[in-house]
Protein backbone atom coordinates (compact mmCIF):
# COMPACT_ATOMS: atom_id res chain seq x y z
CA UNK A 1 0.00 0.00 0.00
CA UNK A 2 1.00 3.45 -0.93
CA UNK A 3 0.12 6.56 0.58
CA UNK A 4 0.92 10.23 -1.67
CA UNK A 5 1.51 12.95 0.87
CA UNK A 6 1.33 16.64 -0.30
CA UNK A 7 1.06 19.84 1.27
CA UNK A 8 -1.57 22.50 0.01
CA UNK A 9 -0.52 26.03 0.52
CA UNK A 10 -3.48 27.91 2.50
CA UNK A 11 -5.93 24.85 2.56
CA UNK A 12 -3.65 21.70 4.64
CA UNK A 13 -2.51 18.84 3.83
CA UNK A 14 -4.22 16.06 1.29
CA UNK A 15 -3.22 12.12 1.45
CA UNK A 16 -3.70 9.92 -0.98
CA UNK A 17 -4.10 5.74 -0.26
CA UNK A 18 -3.77 3.25 -3.07
CA UNK A 19 -6.66 1.17 -2.81
CA UNK A 20 -6.77 -2.62 -4.26
CA UNK A 21 -9.10 -2.16 -7.29
CA UNK A 22 -6.65 1.29 -8.53
CA UNK A 23 -8.96 3.67 -7.37
CA UNK A 24 -7.28 6.45 -4.48
CA UNK A 25 -8.69 7.39 -1.51
CA UNK A 26 -8.16 11.09 -1.30
CA UNK A 27 -8.18 12.84 2.46
CA UNK A 28 -7.83 16.38 2.28
CA UNK A 29 -6.98 17.76 6.10
CA UNK A 30 -7.81 21.32 6.54
CA UNK A 31 -5.82 23.47 8.59
CA UNK A 32 -8.85 24.12 10.51
CA UNK A 33 -9.46 20.27 11.21
CA UNK A 34 -12.11 19.28 8.82
CA UNK A 35 -11.53 16.32 6.91
CA UNK A 36 -13.23 15.76 3.57
CA UNK A 37 -12.84 12.34 2.43
CA UNK A 38 -13.05 11.71 -1.42
CA UNK A 39 -12.63 8.72 -3.55
CA UNK A 40 -11.04 8.63 -7.71
CA UNK A 41 -11.69 5.97 -9.75
CA UNK A 42 -8.58 6.33 -12.19
CA UNK A 43 -5.47 8.58 -12.49
CA UNK A 44 -8.14 10.89 -14.95
CA UNK A 45 -11.10 10.71 -13.50
CA UNK A 46 -12.65 13.34 -11.12
CA UNK A 47 -12.28 12.56 -7.89
CA UNK A 48 -15.79 12.34 -5.96
CA UNK A 49 -16.68 13.68 -2.58
CA UNK A 50 -17.75 10.92 -0.10
CA UNK A 51 -18.22 12.46 3.05
CA UNK A 52 -16.68 15.39 5.37
CA UNK A 53 -15.82 14.91 9.36
CA UNK A 54 -15.39 17.40 11.69
CA UNK A 55 -11.85 17.19 13.77
CA UNK A 56 -13.37 15.44 16.67
CA UNK A 57 -15.88 12.76 14.44
CA UNK A 58 -12.85 12.03 12.38
CA UNK A 59 -10.82 11.18 15.13
CA UNK A 60 -13.46 8.87 16.74
CA UNK A 61 -14.05 7.37 13.03
CA UNK A 62 -10.62 6.84 12.81
CA UNK A 63 -9.96 4.75 15.68
CA UNK A 64 -13.03 2.57 15.20
CA UNK A 65 -11.41 2.46 11.42
CA UNK A 66 -8.17 1.24 13.55
CA UNK A 67 -9.85 -1.65 15.41
CA UNK A 68 -9.25 -0.10 18.64
CA UNK A 69 -12.78 -1.31 19.73
CA UNK A 70 -13.29 -4.50 18.31
CA UNK A 71 -11.05 -6.88 16.33
CA UNK A 72 -13.49 -9.30 14.68
CA UNK A 73 -10.95 -12.18 14.62
CA UNK A 74 -13.90 -14.65 15.03
CA UNK A 75 -18.10 -14.67 13.96
CA UNK A 76 -19.87 -17.42 13.61
CA UNK A 77 -20.04 -16.73 9.72
CA UNK A 78 -16.47 -16.84 8.81
CA UNK A 79 -15.19 -18.43 5.36
CA UNK A 80 -12.42 -18.06 3.62
CA UNK A 81 -11.90 -19.73 0.04
CA UNK A 82 -8.60 -21.24 0.03
CA UNK A 83 -8.74 -20.59 -3.72
CA UNK A 84 -10.77 -22.98 -6.68
CA UNK A 85 -13.52 -24.10 -4.74
CA UNK A 86 -12.09 -25.19 -1.67
CA UNK A 87 -13.61 -23.59 1.39
CA UNK A 88 -11.85 -23.17 5.48
CA UNK A 89 -15.23 -22.30 7.63
CA UNK A 90 -15.72 -21.58 11.11
CA UNK A 91 -19.14 -22.90 12.64
CA UNK A 92 -20.40 -22.44 15.63
CA UNK A 93 -22.41 -25.70 16.82
CA UNK A 94 -25.76 -24.94 18.29
CA UNK A 95 -27.76 -25.89 21.63
CA UNK A 96 -30.34 -27.67 19.58
CA UNK A 97 -27.73 -29.50 17.28
CA UNK A 98 -27.92 -33.61 16.73
CA UNK A 99 -24.17 -33.46 16.86
CA UNK A 100 -23.99 -32.26 20.24
CA UNK A 101 -22.95 -34.12 22.80
CA UNK A 102 -20.96 -37.33 20.13
CA UNK A 103 -18.13 -37.88 18.94
CA UNK A 104 -16.68 -37.10 16.34
CA UNK A 105 -16.87 -40.69 14.91
CA UNK A 106 -20.03 -41.07 15.77
CA UNK A 107 -21.30 -38.13 13.87
CA UNK A 108 -20.48 -39.38 10.98
CA UNK A 109 -19.89 -35.86 9.58
CA UNK A 110 -17.02 -36.21 7.05
CA UNK A 111 -19.09 -39.31 5.43
CA UNK A 112 -22.55 -37.55 5.58
CA UNK A 113 -21.06 -34.39 3.98
CA UNK A 114 -17.88 -34.72 2.53
CA UNK A 115 -16.08 -31.84 4.73
CA UNK A 116 -13.82 -32.13 7.28
CA UNK A 117 -13.45 -30.97 11.30
CA UNK A 118 -9.82 -30.15 11.55
CA UNK A 119 -9.80 -27.89 14.90
CA UNK A 120 -12.16 -27.55 17.58
CA UNK A 121 -12.35 -24.21 19.34
CA UNK A 122 -13.56 -24.26 23.08
CA UNK A 123 -13.40 -20.98 24.90
CA UNK A 124 -9.86 -20.76 25.26
CA UNK A 125 -8.86 -24.51 24.36
CA UNK A 126 -7.79 -25.38 20.67
CA UNK A 127 -8.24 -29.08 19.74
CA UNK A 128 -5.81 -29.67 16.46
CA UNK A 129 -6.13 -32.23 13.90
CA UNK A 130 -9.50 -33.62 16.64
CA UNK A 131 -9.73 -37.72 16.48
CA UNK A 132 -12.27 -39.95 16.01
CA UNK A 133 -13.11 -39.82 19.67
CA UNK A 134 -13.07 -36.14 20.22
CA UNK A 135 -16.52 -35.45 21.59
CA UNK A 136 -18.62 -32.26 20.30
CA UNK A 137 -20.13 -29.81 22.69
CA UNK A 138 -22.64 -27.60 22.12
CA UNK A 139 -21.18 -23.75 22.00
CA UNK A 140 -17.85 -25.27 20.28
CA UNK A 141 -16.50 -24.08 17.49
CA UNK A 142 -15.69 -26.08 14.48
CA UNK A 143 -13.00 -25.31 11.56
CA UNK A 144 -14.29 -26.76 8.84
CA UNK A 145 -12.54 -27.47 5.44
CA UNK A 146 -13.80 -28.71 2.43
CA UNK A 147 -16.05 -28.15 -0.98
CA UNK A 148 -18.05 -25.36 -1.08
CA UNK A 149 -21.09 -27.58 -1.15
CA UNK A 150 -19.84 -29.92 1.53
CA UNK A 151 -19.30 -26.92 3.89
CA UNK A 152 -22.69 -25.40 3.33
CA UNK A 153 -24.71 -28.82 4.13
CA UNK A 154 -22.60 -29.25 7.28
CA UNK A 155 -23.15 -26.01 8.71
CA UNK A 156 -27.01 -26.52 8.26
CA UNK A 157 -26.30 -29.92 9.91
CA UNK A 158 -24.32 -28.51 12.81
CA UNK A 159 -26.02 -25.46 13.37
CA UNK A 160 -29.28 -27.44 13.99
CA UNK A 161 -31.57 -25.45 11.68
CA UNK B 1 -20.81 60.35 18.59
CA UNK B 2 -24.55 59.06 17.89
CA UNK B 3 -24.02 60.19 14.45
CA UNK B 4 -20.94 57.93 13.92
CA UNK B 5 -22.06 55.26 15.90
CA UNK B 6 -24.93 54.75 14.06
CA UNK B 7 -23.11 55.26 10.56
CA UNK B 8 -20.97 52.69 11.81
CA UNK B 9 -23.99 50.31 12.63
CA UNK B 10 -25.43 51.02 8.87
CA UNK B 11 -21.77 49.57 7.85
CA UNK B 12 -21.98 46.26 9.64
CA UNK B 13 -25.61 46.02 8.94
CA UNK B 14 -24.46 46.11 4.92
CA UNK B 15 -21.48 43.86 5.40
CA UNK B 16 -23.96 40.98 7.44
CA UNK B 17 -26.32 41.66 4.37
CA UNK B 18 -23.98 41.29 1.52
CA UNK B 19 -22.38 38.28 3.70
CA UNK B 20 -25.45 36.74 3.47
CA UNK B 21 -25.97 36.33 0.51
CA UNK B 22 -22.82 35.58 -0.98
CA UNK B 23 -23.53 32.62 1.23
CA UNK B 24 -26.83 32.10 -0.05
CA UNK B 25 -25.63 32.19 -3.60
CA UNK B 26 -22.47 30.30 -3.15
CA UNK B 27 -20.09 33.35 -4.04
CA UNK B 28 -17.26 34.90 -2.71
CA UNK B 29 -17.81 37.88 -0.17
CA UNK B 30 -15.76 39.46 -1.95
CA UNK B 31 -17.04 41.50 -4.85
CA UNK B 32 -20.74 41.35 -2.37
CA UNK B 33 -19.30 43.70 -0.03
CA UNK B 34 -17.50 46.15 -2.64
CA UNK B 35 -21.10 46.38 -4.23
CA UNK B 36 -22.34 47.06 -0.89
CA UNK B 37 -20.27 49.75 -0.57
CA UNK B 38 -20.65 51.27 -3.66
CA UNK B 39 -24.79 51.05 -3.42
CA UNK B 40 -24.62 52.56 0.53
CA UNK B 41 -21.71 55.17 -0.42
CA UNK B 42 -21.68 59.02 -1.39
CA UNK B 43 -21.92 58.12 -4.78
CA UNK B 44 -24.82 56.08 -4.95
CA UNK B 45 -27.00 56.48 -1.20
CA UNK B 46 -25.52 59.68 -0.64
CA UNK B 47 -26.91 60.90 -4.43
CA UNK B 48 -30.42 59.97 -4.17
CA UNK B 49 -30.77 61.60 -0.91
CA UNK B 50 -30.72 58.46 1.07
CA UNK B 51 -28.62 57.90 4.62
CA UNK B 52 -25.33 56.70 3.14
CA UNK B 53 -21.95 56.12 4.99
CA UNK B 54 -19.54 58.81 4.27
CA UNK B 55 -15.69 57.78 3.39
CA UNK B 56 -14.70 59.13 6.45
CA UNK B 57 -11.37 58.99 8.36
CA UNK B 58 -12.27 56.11 10.36
CA UNK B 59 -13.46 53.46 7.87
CA UNK B 60 -10.51 54.66 5.95
CA UNK B 61 -8.51 54.17 8.90
CA UNK B 62 -10.01 50.26 9.74
CA UNK B 63 -9.44 49.47 6.16
CA UNK B 64 -6.14 49.98 6.63
CA UNK B 65 -5.99 48.03 9.36
CA UNK B 66 -7.64 45.56 6.91
CA UNK B 67 -4.92 45.78 4.10
CA UNK B 68 -1.87 44.92 7.16
CA UNK B 69 -3.82 41.75 8.41
CA UNK B 70 -4.58 40.57 4.61
CA UNK B 71 -0.75 40.93 3.78
CA UNK B 72 0.06 39.32 7.31
CA UNK B 73 -1.65 36.23 6.95
CA UNK B 74 -0.32 35.79 3.74
CA UNK B 75 3.09 35.92 5.28
CA UNK B 76 2.01 33.89 8.39
CA UNK B 77 1.39 31.03 5.66
CA UNK B 78 4.22 31.75 3.13
CA UNK B 79 7.12 29.59 4.36
CA UNK B 80 10.83 30.46 2.54
CA UNK B 81 11.12 26.34 3.45
CA UNK B 82 8.16 25.31 1.52
CA UNK B 83 9.46 27.39 -1.41
CA UNK B 84 12.66 26.16 -1.27
CA UNK B 85 11.23 22.44 -1.07
CA UNK B 86 9.07 22.65 -4.46
CA UNK B 87 11.19 24.84 -5.90
CA UNK B 88 11.98 23.62 -9.63
CA UNK B 89 7.72 23.25 -9.71
CA UNK B 90 6.80 26.40 -8.37
CA UNK B 91 9.34 28.56 -9.51
CA UNK B 92 8.70 27.85 -12.78
CA UNK B 93 5.04 27.57 -13.34
CA UNK B 94 5.02 30.87 -11.29
CA UNK B 95 7.54 32.39 -13.16
CA UNK B 96 5.44 31.45 -16.21
CA UNK B 97 2.61 33.55 -14.70
CA UNK B 98 4.27 36.07 -13.93
CA UNK B 99 6.36 36.60 -17.28
CA UNK B 100 3.07 36.33 -19.47
CA UNK B 101 0.62 38.19 -17.37
CA UNK B 102 2.50 41.36 -15.64
CA UNK B 103 4.40 42.56 -18.89
CA UNK B 104 0.97 41.92 -20.47
CA UNK B 105 -0.78 44.35 -17.94
CA UNK B 106 1.93 46.96 -18.26
CA UNK B 107 1.38 46.89 -22.27
CA UNK B 108 -2.24 47.62 -22.09
CA UNK B 109 -1.36 50.48 -19.75
CA UNK B 110 1.11 51.66 -22.43
CA UNK B 111 -1.25 51.01 -25.39
CA UNK B 112 -3.74 53.30 -23.75
CA UNK B 113 -1.06 56.13 -23.32
CA UNK B 114 -1.02 56.10 -19.52
CA UNK B 115 2.63 56.73 -18.11
CA UNK B 116 4.79 53.51 -17.24
CA UNK B 117 3.76 53.84 -13.55
CA UNK B 118 0.57 53.84 -14.48
CA UNK B 119 0.54 51.02 -16.73
CA UNK B 120 3.11 49.07 -14.12
CA UNK B 121 -0.01 49.71 -11.76
CA UNK B 122 -2.46 47.80 -13.96
CA UNK B 123 0.38 45.23 -14.33
CA UNK B 124 -0.03 44.23 -10.87
CA UNK B 125 -3.56 43.82 -11.14
CA UNK B 126 -4.35 41.96 -13.90
CA UNK B 127 -1.43 39.52 -12.61
CA UNK B 128 -2.28 38.88 -9.22
CA UNK B 129 -4.85 35.83 -8.51
CA UNK B 130 -7.05 36.02 -5.37
CA UNK B 131 -6.08 33.31 -3.33
CA UNK B 132 -9.07 33.91 -0.99
CA UNK B 133 -11.48 32.90 -4.33
CA UNK B 134 -9.76 30.51 -6.21
CA UNK B 135 -9.18 28.47 -2.70
CA UNK B 136 -13.06 28.55 -1.47
CA UNK B 137 -13.53 27.71 -5.16
CA UNK B 138 -10.94 24.65 -5.20
CA UNK B 139 -13.03 23.52 -1.92
CA UNK B 140 -16.50 24.06 -3.07
CA UNK B 141 -15.89 22.22 -6.52
CA UNK B 142 -13.83 19.53 -4.82
CA UNK B 143 -10.79 20.39 -7.48
CA UNK B 144 -8.94 20.00 -4.11
CA UNK B 145 -8.60 16.62 -4.07
CA UNK B 146 -7.23 16.35 -7.76
CA UNK B 147 -3.54 16.78 -8.74
CA UNK B 148 -4.42 20.45 -10.44
CA UNK B 149 -4.72 21.96 -6.85
CA UNK B 150 -0.96 21.79 -6.67
CA UNK B 151 0.24 23.85 -9.32
CA UNK B 152 -2.53 26.22 -8.57
CA UNK B 153 -1.77 26.29 -4.67
CA UNK B 154 1.83 26.67 -5.61
CA UNK B 155 1.36 29.79 -8.07
CA UNK B 156 -0.35 31.44 -5.51
CA UNK B 157 2.76 31.17 -3.19
CA UNK B 158 4.73 32.33 -6.02
CA UNK B 159 2.68 35.35 -6.80
CA UNK B 160 2.53 36.02 -3.03
CA UNK B 161 6.17 36.46 -2.78
CA UNK B 162 6.35 38.17 -6.06
CA UNK B 163 3.31 40.30 -4.91
CA UNK B 164 5.33 41.45 -1.67
CA UNK B 165 8.12 42.43 -4.18
CA UNK B 166 5.78 44.14 -6.54
CA UNK B 167 4.01 46.33 -3.44
CA UNK B 168 7.74 47.31 -2.68
CA UNK B 169 8.92 48.81 -6.04
CA UNK B 170 4.94 50.20 -6.57
CA UNK B 171 4.72 52.22 -3.27
CA UNK B 172 8.04 53.93 -3.93
CA UNK B 173 7.09 54.68 -7.28
CA UNK B 174 3.90 55.76 -6.60
CA UNK B 175 4.66 57.60 -3.18
CA UNK B 176 7.88 59.33 -4.47
CA UNK B 177 5.49 60.66 -7.16
CA UNK B 178 6.89 63.39 -9.59
CA UNK B 179 9.87 63.86 -7.71
CA UNK B 180 12.11 62.13 -10.99
CA UNK B 181 14.69 59.83 -10.50
CA UNK B 182 16.79 60.97 -7.33
CA UNK B 183 13.46 60.46 -5.35
CA UNK B 184 12.59 57.49 -7.02
CA UNK B 185 15.60 56.22 -6.02
CA UNK B 186 16.19 57.71 -2.55
CA UNK B 187 12.57 56.17 -1.75
CA UNK B 188 13.59 52.50 -3.21
CA UNK B 189 16.24 52.89 -1.31
CA UNK B 190 14.71 53.38 2.00
CA UNK B 191 11.79 50.67 0.96
CA UNK B 192 14.94 47.91 0.48
CA UNK B 193 16.75 49.44 3.55
CA UNK B 194 13.81 49.50 5.90
CA UNK B 195 12.17 45.68 4.91
CA UNK B 196 15.56 44.76 4.58
CA UNK B 197 16.27 45.55 8.27
CA UNK B 198 12.87 43.90 8.75
CA UNK B 199 13.54 40.93 7.20
CA UNK B 200 16.77 40.05 8.95
CA UNK B 201 15.10 40.81 12.12
CA UNK B 202 11.95 38.13 11.39
CA UNK B 203 15.21 35.81 10.32
CA UNK B 204 16.82 35.73 13.27
CA UNK B 205 13.98 36.82 15.98
CA UNK B 206 12.06 33.57 16.00
CA UNK B 207 13.25 33.53 19.55
CA UNK B 208 11.64 36.73 20.23
CA UNK B 209 8.27 36.34 18.29
CA UNK B 210 7.82 33.32 20.23
CA UNK B 211 8.73 34.48 23.96
CA UNK B 212 6.00 37.47 22.91
CA UNK B 213 3.76 34.88 22.16
CA UNK B 214 4.18 32.82 24.74
CA UNK B 215 0.92 33.39 26.86
CA UNK B 216 -1.83 31.32 27.42
CA UNK B 217 -4.63 34.01 27.66
CA UNK B 218 -6.50 34.09 24.46
CA UNK B 219 -7.10 37.94 24.63
CA UNK B 220 -3.19 39.19 25.67
CA UNK B 221 -2.15 36.49 22.91
CA UNK B 222 -4.76 38.58 20.28
CA UNK B 223 -2.98 41.94 21.59
CA UNK B 224 0.23 40.96 21.09
CA UNK B 225 0.13 39.62 18.02
CA UNK B 226 -1.44 42.93 16.89
CA UNK B 227 0.74 45.06 19.25
CA UNK B 228 3.59 43.90 16.99
CA UNK B 229 2.15 43.64 13.59
CA UNK B 230 0.27 47.37 13.26
CA UNK B 231 3.29 49.66 14.76
CA UNK B 232 5.68 48.16 12.13
CA UNK B 233 2.81 48.50 9.60
CA UNK B 234 2.22 51.91 10.45
CA UNK B 235 5.99 52.45 10.78
CA UNK B 236 6.64 51.28 7.28
CA UNK B 237 3.99 54.10 5.84
CA UNK B 238 5.56 56.50 7.59
CA UNK B 239 8.62 56.06 6.14
CA UNK B 240 6.72 55.83 3.04
CA UNK B 241 7.46 51.95 2.68
CA UNK B 242 4.62 49.24 1.68
CA UNK B 243 2.95 49.09 5.21
CA UNK B 244 1.57 45.86 3.68
CA UNK B 245 4.85 44.29 2.66
CA UNK B 246 6.16 45.07 6.21
CA UNK B 247 2.87 43.50 7.47
CA UNK B 248 3.84 40.16 5.08
CA UNK B 249 7.66 40.06 6.55
CA UNK B 250 6.29 40.44 10.24
CA UNK B 251 3.58 37.37 9.18
CA UNK B 252 6.83 35.36 7.65
CA UNK B 253 8.76 35.75 11.28
CA UNK B 254 5.63 34.65 13.23
CA UNK B 255 5.31 31.62 11.09
CA UNK B 256 8.01 29.56 11.84
CA UNK B 257 8.00 30.84 15.54
CA UNK B 258 5.48 27.98 16.61
CA UNK B 259 2.64 30.21 16.61
CA UNK B 260 1.03 30.08 13.39
CA UNK B 261 -1.52 27.58 14.00
CA UNK B 262 -2.53 29.55 17.28
CA UNK B 263 -2.86 33.00 15.56
CA UNK B 264 -4.72 31.27 12.49
CA UNK B 265 -7.43 30.08 14.52
CA UNK B 266 -7.53 33.07 16.98
CA UNK B 267 -7.19 35.63 14.71
CA UNK B 268 -8.89 34.86 11.54
CA UNK B 269 -12.14 36.73 12.87
CA UNK B 270 -10.18 39.87 13.42
CA UNK B 271 -8.82 39.55 10.03
CA UNK B 272 -12.04 38.71 8.32
CA UNK B 273 -13.99 42.19 10.01
CA UNK B 274 -11.07 44.42 9.21
CA UNK B 275 -10.81 43.21 5.65
CA UNK B 276 -14.63 43.44 4.99
CA UNK B 277 -14.50 46.94 5.97
CA UNK B 278 -11.95 47.27 3.33
CA UNK B 279 -13.82 45.77 0.90
CA UNK B 280 -16.21 47.94 1.60
CA UNK B 281 -14.31 50.81 1.83
CA UNK B 282 -13.11 50.34 -1.87
CA UNK B 283 -16.85 50.10 -2.55
CA UNK B 284 -17.26 53.50 -1.10
CA UNK B 285 -14.51 55.06 -2.77
CA UNK B 286 -15.79 53.77 -6.48
CA UNK B 287 -17.84 56.19 -8.23
CA UNK B 288 -19.87 54.30 -10.86
CA UNK B 289 -19.93 57.00 -13.48
CA UNK B 290 -16.46 56.77 -13.31
CA UNK B 291 -16.60 52.97 -14.12
CA UNK B 292 -18.01 55.16 -17.50
CA UNK B 293 -14.36 56.40 -17.96
CA UNK B 294 -12.36 53.05 -17.00
CA UNK B 295 -14.78 51.05 -19.79
CA UNK B 296 -12.69 50.83 -21.96
CA UNK B 297 -9.25 49.61 -20.25
CA UNK B 298 -11.67 47.27 -18.35
CA UNK B 299 -13.18 45.67 -21.79
CA UNK B 300 -9.82 45.46 -23.41
CA UNK B 301 -8.65 43.92 -20.17
CA UNK B 302 -10.88 41.47 -19.50
CA UNK B 303 -10.56 40.38 -22.97
CA UNK B 304 -6.70 39.77 -22.99
CA UNK B 305 -6.03 38.85 -19.73
CA UNK B 306 -8.90 36.10 -19.36
CA UNK B 307 -6.93 34.17 -21.86
CA UNK B 308 -3.42 34.83 -20.87
CA UNK B 309 -3.92 33.66 -17.37
CA UNK B 310 -5.79 30.33 -18.40
CA UNK B 311 -2.65 30.07 -21.13
CA UNK B 312 -0.03 30.41 -18.72
CA UNK B 313 -1.99 28.22 -16.36
CA UNK B 314 -1.63 25.75 -18.72
CA UNK B 315 1.33 25.73 -19.14
CA UNK B 316 2.35 26.09 -15.53
CA UNK B 317 0.31 22.52 -15.32
CA UNK B 318 2.05 20.95 -17.53
CA UNK B 319 5.61 22.07 -16.04
CA UNK B 320 4.02 19.61 -13.04
CA UNK B 321 3.57 16.44 -15.88
CA UNK B 322 -0.30 17.33 -15.80
CA UNK B 323 -2.57 16.07 -18.57
CA UNK B 324 -3.75 19.05 -21.26
CA UNK B 325 -7.28 18.22 -19.48
CA UNK B 326 -6.02 19.25 -16.17
CA UNK B 327 -3.34 21.43 -17.59
CA UNK B 328 -6.22 23.68 -18.98
CA UNK B 329 -7.97 23.10 -15.11
CA UNK B 330 -5.17 25.15 -13.36
CA UNK B 331 -5.45 28.06 -16.47
CA UNK B 332 -8.99 28.33 -15.56
CA UNK B 333 -8.62 28.03 -11.89
CA UNK B 334 -6.28 30.76 -11.58
CA UNK B 335 -8.55 33.52 -13.27
CA UNK B 336 -10.21 35.03 -10.53
CA UNK B 337 -9.05 38.42 -9.26
CA UNK B 338 -9.97 39.70 -5.68
CA UNK B 339 -8.25 41.12 -2.82
CA UNK B 340 -5.04 42.10 -3.76
CA UNK B 341 -6.03 43.70 -6.95
CA UNK B 342 -8.05 45.87 -4.46
CA UNK B 343 -4.81 46.23 -2.18
CA UNK B 344 -3.07 48.04 -5.60
CA UNK B 345 -6.10 50.22 -6.46
CA UNK B 346 -5.96 51.59 -2.85
CA UNK B 347 -2.37 52.36 -3.64
CA UNK B 348 -3.22 53.99 -6.59
CA UNK B 349 -5.55 55.81 -5.04
CA UNK B 350 -2.83 57.77 -3.26
CA UNK B 351 -1.05 58.62 -6.38
CA UNK B 352 -0.47 62.04 -7.98
CA UNK B 353 -2.34 61.64 -11.21
CA UNK B 354 -5.83 62.01 -12.40
CA UNK B 355 -5.30 58.23 -14.03
CA UNK B 356 -4.13 57.30 -10.64
CA UNK B 357 -6.86 58.53 -8.33
CA UNK B 358 -9.55 57.43 -10.75
CA UNK B 359 -9.25 55.77 -13.96
CA UNK B 360 -7.38 52.78 -12.01
CA UNK B 361 -9.32 52.38 -8.71
CA UNK B 362 -12.43 52.28 -10.92
CA UNK B 363 -10.98 50.31 -13.28
CA UNK B 364 -9.59 47.81 -10.38
CA UNK B 365 -13.43 47.76 -8.76
CA UNK B 366 -15.03 46.92 -12.46
CA UNK B 367 -11.93 44.19 -13.23
CA UNK B 368 -12.15 42.68 -9.52
CA UNK B 369 -16.10 42.20 -9.92
CA UNK B 370 -15.99 40.64 -13.73
CA UNK B 371 -13.24 38.42 -12.94
CA UNK B 372 -14.17 37.14 -9.70
CA UNK B 373 -17.52 36.20 -11.31
CA UNK B 374 -16.53 34.95 -14.52
CA UNK B 375 -13.36 32.90 -12.98
CA UNK B 376 -16.05 31.44 -10.97
CA UNK B 377 -18.31 30.58 -13.66
CA UNK B 378 -15.32 29.15 -16.09
CA UNK B 379 -14.22 27.05 -13.25
CA UNK B 380 -17.95 25.74 -12.35
CA UNK B 381 -18.30 25.44 -16.17
CA UNK B 382 -14.55 23.92 -16.83
CA UNK B 383 -16.05 21.17 -19.29
CA UNK B 384 -17.47 23.45 -21.41
CA UNK B 385 -14.43 25.46 -21.31
CA UNK B 386 -12.64 22.19 -22.25
CA UNK B 387 -14.55 21.11 -25.37
CA UNK B 388 -14.12 24.86 -26.39
CA UNK B 389 -10.41 25.13 -26.27
CA UNK B 390 -10.12 21.34 -27.24
CA UNK B 391 -13.04 21.66 -30.01
CA UNK B 392 -14.91 18.87 -29.23
CA UNK B 393 -12.33 16.43 -28.15
CA UNK B 394 -10.46 16.07 -30.68
CA UNK B 395 -6.95 16.76 -28.37
CA UNK B 396 -7.83 12.94 -27.90
CA UNK B 397 -6.42 11.22 -25.39
CA UNK B 398 -4.95 12.61 -21.84
CA UNK B 399 -0.98 12.84 -23.08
Amino acid sequence: MTVYESDLPGVGKKHEVELDDGSRLVIVTHNTGKREVFRRESADSDSERLFELSDDLARQVGTLLEGAYFQPVKTTDIETLLGGNTLLEWVEVGTESDVAGKTLGESDLRQVTGASVIAIERGDEVITSPGGDAVIEAGDMLVVIGPRDACRDFVSLVKGV
Amino acid sequence: MAAELLEFGYLFVVLALTGAVALKLGLSVIPLYVVGGVVVGPYVAGRFGLPYVANGEVVALLAEVGIVLLLFFLGLEFSLDRLRAAQSNIGRAGAIDLVVNLPLGVAIGLALGWTLVEAFLLGGIVYISSSAIVTKTLIDLGWIADPESEPILGTLVFEDLAIAVYLAVVTSLVLGGEGGLVVIGRSLAIAFGFLGVLLVAVQYGTGLFTRVLDVENEEAFVLRTLAVVIPIAGAALALGVSEAVAAFFVGMGFSTSGHRETIERRLTSVRDVFAAIFFFWIGLGTDPTLLAAAAVPLVVAVVLTTPAKVFSGYLGGRVYDLSTHRSLRVGVGLVPRGEFSLVIAALAASGSTQVMREVIPAFAVGYVLVMSALGTVLMQRSDLVERLVFRGGSAGPDT
